[in-house]
């Protein structure tokens, strides 16, 4: 028996981005349930360092694939690359994780190789002799689990669901790298531009106070800052939805293609907790939401859940601060 | 030059969604506030800055769904497309973006388009798989994410950039025809115009059976509908709103936190 699973490497400016790691989790932990080896491939036009460091730290086998045209991530690249460097393997599971990467790459590669394609996958249960992968709908409102129908399936693991092993067997994994031809070029990419906004310091707050939608107006940002000022080392953050109105920059953004944060404190505001927005903020140690929803998919997420309109809430639990300061 | 952009209807998010008698799919009721996708509008508009910049473009605007989506692609003309196109399902039910992209990409094969918008991803089931899925069985390149776009060499190709991690734009150039899956905040989506509103409320939509597409068979089934657990750790806290933001800052202040 030689049924494999592959995880698909991401990596940016030589390094291994960091929920790889999340997704070859996921990938033993699918092998323990479905019996499969786990192959570790990873796409670049120079990949033999990053495939080396990968095989020595997890312990699994990595194959390679080099190109100069593999310079940057392109879809149309990989998916050639990967078609062909499966022929042999023909592995059963491919994962890779639910990023702008794999988003882009999971169902086209499904078409092409006849396989099912289940994304943004948050868990695994078992259903009789079959597995079955778990994925939110409606906002985080509902869980559904889903089973492959064909015999080979593409799964993309929503960041964040799965956590990296701080241990791996004390072995070395085998590393072989092969040289890919070039596909058909109807798509072609030829840089990655940096963001322009300056880095904001979202990374060193102990307490992140973030707006949602639910404040209602650009005027009422006023209420998530004045709320903020009240901690030591604090900042703003925002939902998706909030970045999208233009009320604050891309920069501010928490969640999936924005930041992945982890202060002592969250305190949600007006935010519904897409599964996107959650897998940027769920590893914070103590989160407070307010939202005037209960049944806010934010609150399943949180320590403490206040059932609240923001913009009159704010403004009560800033005046009964002022009592508290005095006392 | 031809334009088909995807619109999905969608329930509001506000609105509660409540899974059915049987546990096989999820209850609407009549009165469920329905609307177009949000990143459908985006993509939407995307197509109709692209309609101002060049002549000769001409919008079509197509959905896949039981009779209720059609209110979303009257929306989509009251926005500007020209032709609205039906696929008719019979009901509501879980279906596959594979299912969808199918029968999107049957129906385009036969029509020349240029470039395929949708939404990045549906605000309900947030797979971000359909155009992707399109791209790939009409044979096209795509982009997903896509913040920018200009039409160049003469229609023959068009630059992209779409959004990736931390802010970042991947930079390409896709061959024409493509297409692109539009990110959301890449626009300002216009309010219909009163000329426009008035032409759509007239205007017929193309209705085309579902069944007579050939859809493929579903490559995934749904085999488990359910509320996600709340996690035990989690307290409400109760009282008037003052009395709320007194336990709060006790809570706060117990932690160290203030």
């Amino acid at each position: 028996m030689k049924e494999r699973i592959l995880v698909i490497a991401e990596h940016h400016k030589g390094h291994i981005v960091p929920t790889t790691y999340e997704a070859i989790t996921f990938a033993l932990e699918l092998n323990s349930l479905a019996r499969a080896k786990v192959l570790v491939m990873i796409l670049g036009k120079s990949v033999n360092g990053m495939a080396n460091m990968l095989a020595e730290t997890t312990g699994l086998d990595v194959l390679g694939l080099e190109g100069d045209h593999l310079e940057f991530y392109n879809a149309e690249q990989y998916k050639h690359a990967i078609e062909h460097a499966i022929e042999d393997i023909d592995p059963l599971y491919i994962c890779m994780t639910h990023t702008a990467m794999g988003l882009d790459l999971a169902p086209g590669l499904a078409v092409r190789l006849n396989a099912s394609c289940i994304t943004a996958v948050e868990g695994i249960k078992t259903n009789g002799d079959k597995l079955s992968f778990v994925r939110s709908m409606y906002g985080g409102k509902i869980q559904t689990e889903i089973i492959p129908e064909l015999k080979k399936s593409i799964i993309t693991l929503l960041p964040g669901a799965w956590k990296a092993r701080e241990r791996y067997p004390d072995k070395k994994g085998s590393v072989q790298i092969k040289d890919v031809h070039r596909g058909v070029s109807i798509s072609r990419t030829f840089s990655v531009k940096e963001s322009e906004e300056e880095s904001l310091n979202l990374d060193d707050a102990d307490v992140i106070v973030a707006a949602g939608r639910g404040i209602g107006t650009e005027e009422n940002l006023h209420l998530v800052k004045d709320l903020a000022k009240i901690f030591n080392k604090s900042a703003i953050g925002a939902s998706k939805a909030v970045c999208d109105l233009g009320w604050l920059g891309y920069k501010y953004q928490i969640g999936m293609t924005g930041r992945t944060v982890s202060p002592r404190l969250y305190i949600a505001c007006g935010i519904s907790g897409s599964s996107q927005h959650i897998s940027g903020m769920k590893d914070s140690q103590t989160v407070v939401s307010i939202n005037l929803d209960p049944n806010a998919a934010i609150f399943n997420v949180s320590n403490y859940c206040i059932v609240e309109d923001v913009t009159t809430f704010i403004p009560a639990l800033l005046e009964e601060y002022k009592n508290f300061v005095e006392t | 030059m031809r334009i088909l952009v995807c619109v999905k209807q969608v329930i509001d998010g506000q609105a509660p969604v409540v899974i059915d008698e049987t546990g096989t799919w999820v209850k609407h009721g009549n009165i469920s506030p329905f609307r177009m996708n949000r990143y459908d509008e985006f993509a939407l508009e995307e197509a109709l800055r692209i309609k101002e910049k060049f002549n000769d473009v001409t919008i079509d605007a197509i959905s896949f769904g039981p009779p209720r989506v059609s209110s979303t692609i009257r929306k989509a003309m009251e926005m500007g497309a020209n032709e609205g196109i039906h696929i008719l399902t019979d009901e509501d039910s879980f279906v596959t973006p594979f299912e969808v992209a199918s029968a999107i990409a049957s129906y385009a094969k036969t029509n020349t388009y240029e470039i395929i918008l949708t939404g990045a991803m549906s605000e309900d089931d947030m797979n971000s798989q359909v155009g992707q899925l399109i791209a790939e069985l009409l044979h096209r390149p795509c982009a997903t994410l896509v913040m920018h776009q200009e039409i160049r060499e003469g229609g023959k190709e068009i630059y992209v950039e779409r959004e990736i991690e931390a802010g970042r734009r991947e930079c390409l150039y896709l061959t024409l025809p493509a297409v692109l899956t539009v990110q959301s905040g890449i626009n300002s989506p216009r309010y219909p115009s009163l000329s426009n509103a008035l032409r759509a409320r007239k205007a017929q939509i193309l209705t085309i059976e579902a069944k007579a597409l050939n859809i493929p068979e579903k490559r995934e089934r749904l085999t488990g509908l359910s509320y996600p657990e709340v996690s035990s750790k989690g307290t409400f806290i109760e009282g008037t709103q003052k009395e709320k933001a007194k336990k709060l800052l006790g809570i706060l202040h117990e932690k160290s936190l203030i």
